[in-house]
């Protein structure tokens, strides 16, 4: 839950998603959902000239379970909410 | 036991304890990461700033299983990183070099 | 919500988790990300000649071996010569 509201902070701005496949994908963030299927639009495929294949796709849908990585915009995370929000979350965890 | 290890009762808690300290990522295929952790859940999925990755590639000549091998080591930098859990293998406070890491795993 | 509804009647593009690539129209989808494509056709890249694009017609995708979605951009897709088009295919997912 913690995760999909960092990324829903960072709707409108520009990531970069690295696949389970070794694909590079930079676009700007659209949308996220439960499970951190993530919607980009405008993208570019790093390294195009070996990887043509989505030349014509302007956005795209990625699933969330072959996301290896997500490269966020540093200057758009506030990373002492981010501690503060998980020792929270950790803590609702532990009462369960 | 130090004041550390008195507030450790369950694994979550060692990586709780990390929170904004360099930590040291091992992860699946052959990558490794440090970088200071800001955010984890429970599936393990972490957010790091300030990371280097380092990827291990064993070059084995073709058809030769036991023969000789080369390994070469990429490295590269990122500011702010989304690791997803599934390929999470341990997350450590210390830095473990490449070695003692891979006797750990396999 | 991160929600396939904008892709239904447009020509996309699915990355399948072993690399295959398939275009078609986007007919309907459901909770689980299964697909299913009109007039669809497999695109095999690959080194030694062009693309050549295997007709499939209407086809099932179920959502687990599913990648990625594109949407493609028609006017932009008719103008590469896929003929022309050399490279090695998409790498299948490696957990």
């Amino acid at each position: 839950m913690l995760i999909f509201s960092v990324f829903k902070t960072l709707t409108d701005q520009q990531v970069t998603v690295e696949l389970k496949n070794d694909l590079s994908i930079t676009g700007t963030l659209k949308s996220v959902d439960q499970f951190l299927n993530i919607r980009l639009d405008s993208i570019k495929v790093l390294d195009e000239a070996r990887h043509p294949h989505m030349m014509a796709v302007k956005n795209c849908f990625i699933r969330g379970s072959v996301v290896r990585y997500v490269q966020l915009p540093a200057e758009h995370v506030d990373t002492q909410l981010l501690e503060d929000a998980t020792r929270r979350e950790a803590a609702a965890q532990q009462k369960r | 036991m130090d004041s550390v290890a008195s507030g450790i009762q369950e694994p979550f808690d060692l990586i709780r304890l990390s929170l904004s300290e360099r930590v040291f990522v091992k992860l699946r295929g052959d990558r490794e990461l440090t970088g200071v952790l800001h955010a984890y859940d429970g599936h393990m999925n972490l957010i790091l700033s300030d990371v280097e990755e380092t990827i291990m590639i064993v070059d084995q000549p073709e058809g030769a299983v036991n023969g000789p091998s080369t390994v070469n080591i990429a490295k590269r930098k990122m500011d702010m990183l989304f690791v997803r859990g599934d390929g999470v293998i341990l997350v450590s406070r210390k830095y473990i070099k490449w070695g003692a890491a891979l006797s750990m795993s396999y | 919500m991160a929600s396939l509804q904008g892709y239904v009647d447009h020509r996309v593009l699915l990355i399948l988790q072993d690399g295959r690539a398939i275009v078609g129209v986007m007919a309907g989808y459901d909770q689980k990300s299964n697909v299913v494509l009109s007039d669809s056709k497999e695109r095999v890249y690959s080194m030694e000649e062009g693309v050549e694009e295997i007709p499939l017609g209407l086809y099932l995708v179920k959502g687990d071996q599913i990648v990625l979605i594109g949407e493609l951009d028609e006017a932009l897709d008719k103008a590469v010569d896929l003929s022309t088009v050399r490279a090695e295919p998409l790498p299948p997912i490696r957990y």
